[in-house]
């Protein structure tokens, strides 16, 4: 009795040192900054200065537009490029699963390429192609597709498609892995089963792909939503800045500016971090909410 | 007891490091290290190497480290002193329009040089100004931003009209206008390439007037006639087709070097970037900033950029950095004076320095440009007339302000001068929350 006693506390102290390290960690570089934030919130800042404005910065938050309309865009980018996204990634990896069976490997590695490669990279090829006179203009013009050159960088409008573009160009591989990954673990009885059922591959892929795979479209949904609320880098260097004039403009990278370029405003910044993060969150219930249930049917 | 114990090994150990230190300081000159952070490896990088090579004929033992830091500069900056100065370098290069936000918001980051003994006196007054505050000045100014025209004398030949008309005159707008639309209709050309994210052509003109942006007080003004005028003269430059716009500082120079305008209006540091390309020698001119009618106290100079050197009081080295750049870029001896002339032949890179103002390549001839024109003699004749403009630690915001609400202007969006203006003042108290 006494010798369990023993062990099992040795158990538990080496328990302990074992998750110690993670714990220390996260306490860190998680759990601090978190509660440090709360601090930080209901001050304004001003590079060492800083005073108490209790509330002040959600009310001046609820005054600047350049801040409403950089969520705005979030929303917007969000509503349209995810689902877009998500239909592509979907098709894509229903082709690669079967419509296909030679370069497998390789037109996998070039779909899920773009998701490893760095956007800083690729912007400078980005820019050059996307010019009001650039590769692509030029190709649509002399195609007689459009009359003028399309400002992909220079109008409040095509930038906005230029960064669906770009998001689009650079996730879908990414998502398209987990659903390859999700059609992999469908067991092929099922569709035999199907099939011996006289069910055709259009009725199979609504009947039996769509739903097993809500798990892997939920999951997508959420870390894809998630990533468009926190849009940083097509907004900051593709169209520099988010321009034009702050027409890509979107929440994260305004923060940002608050923070480190404009006015050293940390106190503001963070305040605007907890209303993204908290939009985030209601995206990602409500879609669980949405999908779970039908899952539970 | 055990904590004690901790602090008393501490103890021991810094002072038997402070004993060591001083007795190697007495025999030989240690070995150090400063680090620099700048940007543009052709100007600015280049500039700080020759100016260290200077520094290690006299201090072999200092190595001077330089960073190029092509992106977000002030972020990492901003980063480090946020954090108490870790992570930074001993100097950095700051934006004089920059430097007023870093001085306002970081009061004791950086090292007043004049209490190191920098004799002010000797440098451009202009220069100066931002970074001072009370009775101590902080850094070591460095290039000029004194501006021109430039011009492609090929597109003005091959629209019927003679180069040798314009060059060295103080023109007008509308003369300016003239000449875009004969250019224009003659070889398809637009006058002028421009980054429509800074909008620095907008500026280099509302300071030609001798304008300001804000107010003896701090607060912005945009309301004055000068402003007026040059934001309605580039809509007409806009709607005539005479501007060439382009996102971003590659894409512009891009946009220079691949023939798309025959000219561009902005500062002496384009010698560089224009002389990199070799297809572009003996076709451009440099002519006086055009002036804008009707605004008394107008000029035909003005200026735009322009850094200077600041040293961190975090800098672990701060003797030896001050020193470094007190000895090569505030001194006169024959090696700064040859220091600051190749620079200037090197990289375009005219120092602020005036008793430097005398070297050879200040005066001399330059094949590059069209009929060898003396450059950096004109630029350094213009710099002498440039109306002091004063930034403010909110200069950046103003500038994205008015850039995003000029080419809302341009795009149709907004209708008049008047909507343009309020609309960067509605978005400027925005951003700064007032």
């Amino acid at each position: 009795m006494e010798k369990r006693g023993i062990y099992q506390r040795y158990l538990n102290r080496f328990g302990w040192a074992c998750v110690a390290p993670s714990m220390i960690f996260f306490s860190l570089f998680m759990l601090y900054p978190i509660l440090s934030s709360l601090y930080y919130v209901t001050r304004k800042w001003k590079g060492m200065a800083n005073t108490f404005i209790g509330l002040g910065n959600f009310a001046r938050m609820a005054q600047d537009k350049v801040f409403q309309d950089a969520l705005g865009h979030n929303f917007i980018f969000m509503v349209i490029q995810v689902p877009l996204m998500i239909l592509l990634a979907l098709l894509l990896a229903t082709f690669l699963n079967q419509g296909i069976r030679r370069f497998r490997g390789p037109v996998r590695l070039a779909i899920f390429l773009p998701a490893v490669t760095s956007l800083v990279v690729v912007s400078v090829l980005f820019r050059v192609l996307l010019q009001s006179n650039g590769l692509l203009n030029n190709v649509l013009l002399n195609a007689r597709l459009i009359a003028s050159p399309i400002g992909w960088l220079n109008d409040a409008f095509w930038a906005k498609v230029t960064i669906i573009l770009a998001m689009t160009w650079r996730w879908t591989g990414y998502n398209m892995v987990f659903f390859l990954v999700g059609l992999q673990s469908i067991d092929p009885e099922i569709y035999e089963a199907a099939e011996v059922d006289g069910a055709r591959k259009f009725r199979q892929f609504f009947a039996i792909t769509l739903p097993l795979l809500v798990p892997v479209i939920l999951f997508s949904a959420v870390t894809s939503t998630s990533g468009t609320m926190q849009l940083f880098d097509e907004p900051n260097i593709l169209t520099w800045q988010g321009g034009p004039a702050n027409a890509t403009m979107t929440a994260a990278l305004y923060i940002y500016r608050q923070a480190f370029f404009v006015n050293a405003d940390f106190g503001y910044a963070t305040a605007m971090s907890y209303v993204v993060v908290i939009i985030s969150g209601i995206f990602a219930m409500v879609q669980m909410r949405l999908l779970g249930e039908r899952r539970a049917k | 007891m055990k904590k004690a114990l901790v602090i008393a090994l501490a103890l021991a150990l810094v002072a038997a490091l402070a004993v060591t230190t001083v007795t190697s300081c007495a025999q030989k000159p240690k070995p150090s290290k400063v680090t620099v952070w700048c940007w543009d490896p052709n100007f600015n990088v280049y500039s700080m190497k020759q100016a260290a090579a200077v520094y290690n004929k006299a201090h072999p033992e200092v190595t001077v480290e330089i960073v190029d830091m092509a992106q977000d500069i002030e972020a990492k900056i901003i980063s480090g002193l946020q954090a108490g100065g870790a992570g930074l370098p001993d100097i950095a290069l700051f934006q004089d329009f920059r430097i007023e936000q870093f001085l306002h918001d970081y009061p004791n980051a950086f090292v007043d040089l004049k209490a190191a003994g920098v004799d002010y006196t000797k440098f451009a007054a202009y220069k100066v100004g931002p970074m001072t505050v009370g009775d101590k000045i902080y850094g070591i100014p460095f290039d000029t931003g004194s501006t021109g025209l430039w011009l492609r004398t090929d597109y003005i030949k091959a629209a019927g009209l003679n180069p040798d008309d314009y060059i060295g005159k103080n023109l007008t707008w509308s003369d300016v206008i003239k000449l875009g639309v004969a250019v224009k209709a003659k070889t398809g050309k637009p006058l002028l390439s421009y980054q429509s994210d800074n909008f620095d052509m907008l500026r280099i003109v509302v300071q030609s007037t001798g304008g300001q942006f804000f107010n003896a007080d701090g607060s912005l003004n945009l309301r004055s006639d000068a402003f007026k005028k040059s934001l309605a003269l580039f809509k007409e430059l806009n709607d005539k087709g005479l501007l060439y716009s382009v996102v971003g500082w590659s894409d512009w120079i891009n946009a220079i070097n691949s023939d798309k305008t025959a000219g561009f209006l902005n500062a002496i540091w384009m010698v560089g970037s224009v002389k990199s390309r070799p297809e572009n020698a003996g076709k451009y001119m440099i002519i006086p900033t055009p002036l804008i009618e009707g605004v008394p106290g107008a000029s035909n100079a003005s200026n735009n950029g322009g850094s200077s050197w600041y040293v961190f009081s975090a800098s672990k080295n701060k003797a030896v950095a001050v020193d470094f750049l007190k000895s090569v870029w505030a001194t006169t001896t024959p090696d700064t004076l040859e220091f600051y002339n190749t620079i200037l032949k090197g990289a375009g890179a005219m120092g602020t320095y005036l008793p430097s103002q005398s070297g050879s390549n200040y005066t001399a001839n330059d094949e590059f440009f069209y009929k060898s024109q003396a450059v950096y003699k004109d630029f350094a004749g213009w710099m002498a007339n440039v109306p002091v403009l004063k930034y403010t630690p909110n200069y950046v915001p103003m500038r994205d302000a008015v850039a995003h609400a000029t080419l809302n202007f341009f795009q149709g969006k907004l209708k008049t001068v008047d909507d343009t203006i309020a609309a960067a003042e509605a978005e400027y108290k925005q951003v700064m929350g007032q």
